[in-house]
């Protein structure tokens, strides 16, 4: 191993916080397995981006600001991580678990002949192996899971997994250019970004979700009010997905996200263990049905049996007072 | 257009799982299997694809699976679709993601297609992975979480899900798009859906068929190896409690939420 590299993500400049949380994790894989570690970041706004992660603990940030990451879908960022891996030997490449994320880790190993492990939430060195916890089975298991044979190893990582911390490294740049007018086949024609800013449901500390028990989709606003105040992100089940109420993105569950927040809010939600899988291993699990027999009172930490439509609207009161914001 | 749907039997999701500690594998024997979920947008969303552009059109299933495999695809066929490849053999067990990346493109070459189709994970591994690398060992343009699909005229257009929202993306066919949860409504195969399937043909691929290279696949092929695990212990039954209003719910999870510091 002679690299570790970390990929992050940004978007107009802003990266999301597992761009810091992998970049301190990728610090210090590097340092116990002492060789260099940097980021890439890529596109326009790569340098302001640039500028957050030297404030951790990395040697290095490479600034591809030219790299043509809007203009085609994930051929121009496979490209450079390629050369970046071929011009630095055997490296080990943490990607963030986003959608693209993936496909770029999918993609970077089959040109690089790498091993993948995905669904990382810890990530450890020692001897010069790499040793990848991630839970399976929806959180019932945690596997411990290693390379075999792999000279490149990539590890996709789970949001809310690695601590970020300030401290700043060596803070050297290097800036990354774009081969000139190079075309890919996949072309990006539009972007729309209704909910640029907001947290995803698997990144967020607190997690506030919405189920059946909202009988429509007009009853999400108490939700994303109580996730507003509280600072976290909207997530449902998929009864409410189903139906069509919210977006798939907001889905925890086995057929949608696993997300392990500190504080996990169920709302209307019975619990299945559909559900449970995406969610069990929060923090703390607090529960409000108004069945006194719904499953997810057998595995929440507090659960209240009443109705939603009175209890979240002044629990979104209370949260708001106590933050002064009211 | 010759559509070919890739396609996974997986254990019932409603099920419990558990990990064989022998083999450090998904037990497998005591779960009833179904079709990935995720799959059916997939062979839905071929059959519309098939529907839209005409006779000349053709939806291919496409599954690497034990024997056992066939009962899933005969779902897939009852749905609609025309024909399938089983690629079965017991030295494919042991592969982790990319060594099953690396038959499915096997098979696809061997196959042939203008447009793959699959789903954007399967509810057992959800590794998330298999489809870009099924689509970078062909070499053909990669379309994945697709919230709408467009295809035909020799180029295919997709919505992509992304953290933000949607991005529309086009490229030449051959492609490979796998298509997100919620895009369609899958179909529920009818009874005559269900005969016609008997009679249409599974065809099995063997390793030598698609030209499998022994270290490729497997446990020999595979560069992950699960060293250990440990069970997470059930999470313990809490306080419940009954309130008469609205107010003194949210006074009681306050109370909770302060005692426990996380506000």
């Amino acid at each position: 191993m002679k690299s570790v590299i970390v990929y992050v993500e940004q978007e107009d400049g802003k990266a999301r916080r597992i761009g810091s949380e992998m970049a301190t994790k990728g610090a210090d894989l590097g340092k116990a397995l002492g060789v260099p570690s940097s980021a890439v970041v890529l596109g326009k706004g790569a340098a302001q981006v640039a500028d957050q992660l030297k404030k951790t603990p990395l040697d290095a940030v490479i600034v591809g600001a030219d790299i043509p990451v809007d203009a085609f879908l994930l051929d121009p960022a496979v490209d450079a991580l390629e050369m970046l891996v071929n011009e630095r030997g055997p490296s080990l490449v943490l990607v963030p678990a986003s959608n693209s994320g993936k496909d770029i880790a999918a993609r970077l190993a089959v040109r690089t002949n790498a091993g993948v492990i995905t669904e990382a939430n810890d990530i450890a060195a020692s001897d010069g192996a790499v040793a990848v916890k991630s839970p399976k089975f929806g959180g019932s298991v945690i596997s411990t899971i290693g390379f075999v044979g792999a000279e490149n190893q990539i590890v996709v990582c789970r949001p809310n997994s690695f601590a970020a911390r300030d401290e700043a490294g060596k803070g050297e740049t290097i800036e990354l250019s774009a081969p000139g007018g190079k075309s890919y086949p996949v072309a990006i024609t539009e972007k729309a970004a209704q909910e640029a800013g907001k947290l995803t449901v698997d990144e967020a500390g607190i997690v506030v979700s919405g189920g059946r028990g909202l009988g429509g989709p007009e009853h999400f606003d108490i939700i994303e009010a109580l996730a507003g105040a509280l600072g976290g992100a909207v997530g449902a089940s998929r009864a409410a997905v189903d139906a069509g109420w919210i977006s798939h993105q907001h889905q925890v569950g086995q057929t949608g996200k696993s997300v392990s927040p500190q504080l996990y809010i169920a709302c209307g939600i019975s619990g299945a263990i559909q559900h449970k899988v995406g969610m069990r291993s929060a923090g703390i699990i607090v529960a409000i049905n108004k069945d006194p027999n719904a499953p997810i009172f057998e595995f929440c930490d507090f659960g209240v049996v009443g109705d939603i439509f009175q209890i979240v609207p002044e629990l979104t009161k209370l949260v708001k007072e106590r933050r002064g914001v009211a | 257009m010759k559509i070919v749907v890739t396609v996974k039997q997986v254990p019932d999701t409603n099920a419990e799982k558990a990990l064989d500690p022998a083999t450090k594998r998904l037990n497998r024997s005591t779960i009833e299997n179904v079709l990935n979920p995720f799959d059916e947008y997939a062979i839905e969303e071929a059959l519309r694809i098939k529907e839209k552009l005409g006779a000349a059109s053709t939806v291919t299933i496409l599954t690497m699976a034990p024997e056992s495999g066939r009962d899933v695809v005969r779902k897939a066929l009852a749905m609609g679709a025309d024909d399938a490849a089983l690629i079965s053999d017991s030295a494919i067990a042991g592969s982790d993601a990319m060594a099953t990346a690396y038959i499915l493109a096997l098979a696809l070459k061997h196959i042939g297609f203008d447009l793959v189709i699959s789903g954007t994970q399967s509810t057992d591994a959800i590794n998330c992975i298999v489809p870009a690398a099924v689509a970078e060992r062909l070499g053909v343009p990669c379309l994945t979480y697709a919230k709408k699909v467009t295809a035909g005229d020799g180029k295919v257009e997709i919505q992509r899900e992304t953290e933000s929202g949607y991005l529309t993306a086009v490229a030449p066919l051959p492609a490979f798009v796998s298509v997100a949860k919620g895009i369609n409504e899958p179909r529920y195969p009818s009874l005559k859906g269900i005969m016609g399937a008997k009679k249409k043909e599974i065809k099995a691929l063997s390793l030598t068929d698609i030209g499998a290279e022994s270290g490729r696949f497997g446990d020999a092929g595979s560069k992950t190896k699960v060293t250990s695990f440990s069970s997470v212990g059930a999470r313990q039954k809490g306080t419940v409690v009954a309130v008469s209003d609205g107010r003194q719910g949210a006074q009681k999870i306050m109370e909770f939420l302060i005692d426990k510091k996380v506000i």
